[in-house]
């Protein structure tokens, strides 16, 4: 008894990691998808969305990069298809260099899937270093901070940008976080300039933007690779994030028996000695 | 072809730096070196592409085509002469590789300590402080007892939790008790952002996971 | 000079800012934004900083032949490389992240996204196995923070709310064998009498707990991150702010230096 005990409150570490491994492989060489309700953060986001009048602007944030790629690019492509199929126009920057690209690749696959037309439809300008003060410039003209496009255009020879200045031209700004500068999009273009915004974040983060939520500093929240799924569903075009679901089900079943079977372990021994 | 030979190379050092799981060894090591020496030259592409050429060169770049390098000095309007207070910054920012002249680099970093200094402030101050201390003051009564009783919770959370934060040397009397119903609360915020850090990790292997099977061997078959 | 100055930048650039945010007429409103616009070039530069020690470490360590040498030619020969290829992009294509261009087709899709992705996707075996070496219920508090870990990660994924019960079963007959053993070693009537009775309790509680979580757990895990959470969170970050404002006036007053040295 003793020997069992001891066993299972030590198991090897490649044991579990060969379990994760299994976990995640099943589910998704199964395909099995899980129904479920999107959570109203989400659906209030996507309300939002839909609510906007056609050929308003959307400035998007890209504010992560390959570490949190399979939750926040899934998104991205569906919620770019979202405001295309909505005839909004897509204005993107970002402030992860690194992740800078990954915007630019989903804003032109899903452009050149929809037929949208670069500088009339959509516009990448790219990145300046300064997070907070590229933000608050832009409330004041945005080509104190981007007199140029990413490939060195000027702003005004782009029909999109001919009549936006700063944030009052813009009806919803979508961040995509990783880290903290979702908070210097709601603490300088929400609070200074009354922006509308919705985050979209990986779940690390969500759990700290709640308290925006509440507060009605943001519209939106999506959050993770669940808050992904839940926009699939509301989209009706149910892709990588639902189907990542079941694999996260699995798992997290998993973690929480591990944790158990830990305790178990833990508390015998302890009853032992 | 090409774009089979580096999904090849996508999938090789995706393996890679798995290979670490069973333990270190010269392939994992291989793939970190290279990721950490490209990340390197990316912020130096990403210095120039994306800073210099459009903020320091752009400005400069009409009157130097219409009068070239040596005529261009007395067409210069104000925004050119003005960008010589950053570009003198950041000239000194560089000179901390110059070990003569390395003290001049503080100027820089001075400036840049101070902007994020009062930015910091006053973002924190308008941007989340004042709002989110007005989101608190919430009815404690709103006329359905499961608002009221979430209202009563939301406002002792967030007052436990200050009182914890502030007074964590003494933990006696009022206080003391305060600053225990604190720490429940912080353990049930911490428990839940463990939660969603475990979601969050998942999703990153699936997203692994998805490429091998999906678009690396699926590409096979 | 080397002191006296830099205080002074620091300063001024930091004053003007919180004056701005108090008045934003004239001059300040426009100092401001020239402020900023001037933060945004110099601040580019410190992307660059420790890229030079990175560098000069992975130099030394090829001079010196060391054991690790072969990796730092890697590193090295890597960062010459690709930063010979994004100049060549750049050139060719106006920008190295042009949708063409083949620095961005070829090397950050096929070789730099998967590096940092997998990287990345290594936490999740690790923080499985942490979960299982490292969560043990301790206390009141760990046990809470176990609760709460437990709801969300139930609570947040489809289906959660069919395999809560039969951990909450698990747990609520480990509760009361280990009050059953607990009130078996105990001498005093009264501890007896309060151990047996958990036992009984939990007994008696796995079946409504079970129900209760089948049908309500995704409200419950709602209810964790909307309430609770979220004022410990807006506690914490108030907190956090405050100290981070503490610290930024000591730093425009000049009372806190290091960054100097």
């Amino acid at each position: 008894m003793r020997e069992f005990f001891e066993r299972i409150s030590k198991i090897d570490r490649r044991i579990i990691y060969l379990l994760v491994f299994i976990g995640v492989t099943i589910p998704l060489l199964t395909r099995k998808g899980f129904e479920f309700k999107p959570l109203q953060e989400v659906e209030t986001a996507y309300n939002f969305i839909e609510s906007l009048p056609e050929g308003s602007n959307v400035l998007v944030s890209i504010d992560y990069d390959a570490a949190s790629m399979p939750e926040l690019q899934p998104l991205l492509e569906v919620m770019l298809r979202h405001l295309f199929r909505r005839n909004l126009k897509v204005i993107m920057l970002g402030h992860w260099p690194l992740g800078l690209p990954l915007g630019q690749i989903a804003l032109e696959k899903i452009a050149k899937e929809m037929g949208r037309k670069y500088g009339e439809d959509y516009v990448f300008l790219g990145y300046r270093p300064g997070i907070a003060a590229v933000i608050l410039n832009i409330g004041k003209e945005i080509r104190g901070v981007f007199d140029v496009d990413y490939r060195g255009i000027y702003l005004d020879s782009l029909p999109i940008m001919r009549n936006v200045h700063n944030y009052s031209d813009i009806a919803l700004l979508i961040g995509f976080e990783a880290g903290s500068v979702g908070d210097f999009w709601v603490q300088f273009a929400q609070a200074r300039f009354n922006q509308k915004i919705i985050l979209t974040s990986t779940a690390v983060v969500t759990p700290d933007l709640y308290p925006y939520y509440q507060a009605k500093q943001i519209v939106g929240l999506i959050g993770g690779l669940r808050g992904a799924a839940d926009y699939e569903i509301l989209v009706k075009k149910k892709g990588f994030a639902y189907a990542g679901m079941t694999a996260q089900t699995i798992i997290h079943i998993i973690i929480v028996a591990l944790i158990l079977i830990g305790n178990i372990g833990y508390l015998a021994m302890r009853r032992v000695r | 072809m090409i774009d089979t030979i580096f999904l090849w190379i996508a999938a090789g050092l995706t393996l890679a730096i798995f290979s670490f799981l069973y333990k270190d060894n010269p392939f994992y090591k291989v793939a970190e070196h290279i990721y950490v020496g490209s990340a390197a030259s990316f912020w130096f592409l990403y210095l120039w592409f994306f800073d210099v050429e459009p903020k320091i060169l752009g400005p400069f770049k009409e009157v130097f085509h219409a009068y070239g390098f040596w005529g261009m000095w007395a067409h210069f309007g104000a925004t050119q002469w003005i960008l010589f207070i950053p570009i003198f910054l950041s000239i000194c920012m560089l000179l901390r590789f110059i070990p003569p002249v390395a003290w001049l680099s503080r100027w820089a970093i001075a400036f840049t300590v101070g902007m994020a200094a009062g930015l910091g402030i006053t973002g924190a101050l308008q941007g989340y402080i004042v709002p989110q201390t007005q989101a608190t003051l919430l009815p404690v009564w709103s006329g359905d007892l499961l608002t009221s009783f979430n209202n009563i919770i939301i406002i002792v959370a967030t007052l436990t939790t200050l009182v914890y934060f502030f007074f964590s040397r003494e933990h006696k009397g009022i206080i003391g008790g305060f600053a225990k119903i604190g720490i429940t609360f912080i353990m049930i915020a911490f428990g839940a952002s463990f939660g969603y850090t475990v979601m969050a990790r998942i999703s990153l292997l699936i997203g692994r996971i998805h490429f091998l099977i999906f678009e690396w061997l699926g590409s096979l078959f | 000079m080397k002191k006296e100055v830099p205080l002074a930048i620091t300063f001024i650039s930091g004053f003007l800012l919180i004056v701005a945010l108090f008045i934003p007429h004239e001059p300040f409103g426009s100092l401001q934004e020239r402020f900023n616009d001037w933060y945004i070039i110099v601040s580019g530069f410190t992307l660059i900083l420790g890229v030079d020690s990175l560098i000069l470490y992975h130099w030394r360590k090829i001079k010196r032949k060391e054991k690790e040498a072969p990796y730092s030619i890697i590193l090295i020969s890597t960062f010459v490389i690709v930063l010979a290829w994004g100049i060549y992009s750049g050139v060719k294509y106006g920008n190295p992240f042009a949708p063409a261009s083949s620095f961005l087709r070829y090397f950050y899709t096929y070789m730099f996204v998967p590096l940092q992705a997998t990287m990345f996707s290594l936490l999740a075996f690790f923080i499985a196995s942490a979960a299982y070496r490292a969560f043990r219920a301790r206390g009141l508090n760990a046990t809470l923070l176990l609760i709460s870990a437990g709801i969300v990660m139930l609570g947040r994924v489809p289906k959660g709310e069919e395999a809560a019960p039969y951990f909450i079963g698990i747990t609520l007959i480990l509760l009361a064998i280990v009050s059953v053993l607990e009130g078996v070693s105990r001498v005093e009537v009264y501890e007896k009498i309060i151990f047996f009775g958990l036992a009984v309790v939990s007994i008696i509680a796995i079946f409504p707990a079970a129900w209760f979580l089948k049908f309500n757990l995704p409200r419950l895990a709602d209810w964790v991150m909307n309430v609770p959470q979220l004022g410990a969170k807006r506690g914490l970050f108030i907190g956090i702010w405050l100290g981070a404002i503490a610290m930024a006036i000591r730093i425009i007053l000049g009372i806190e230096r290091t960054y100097l040295k």
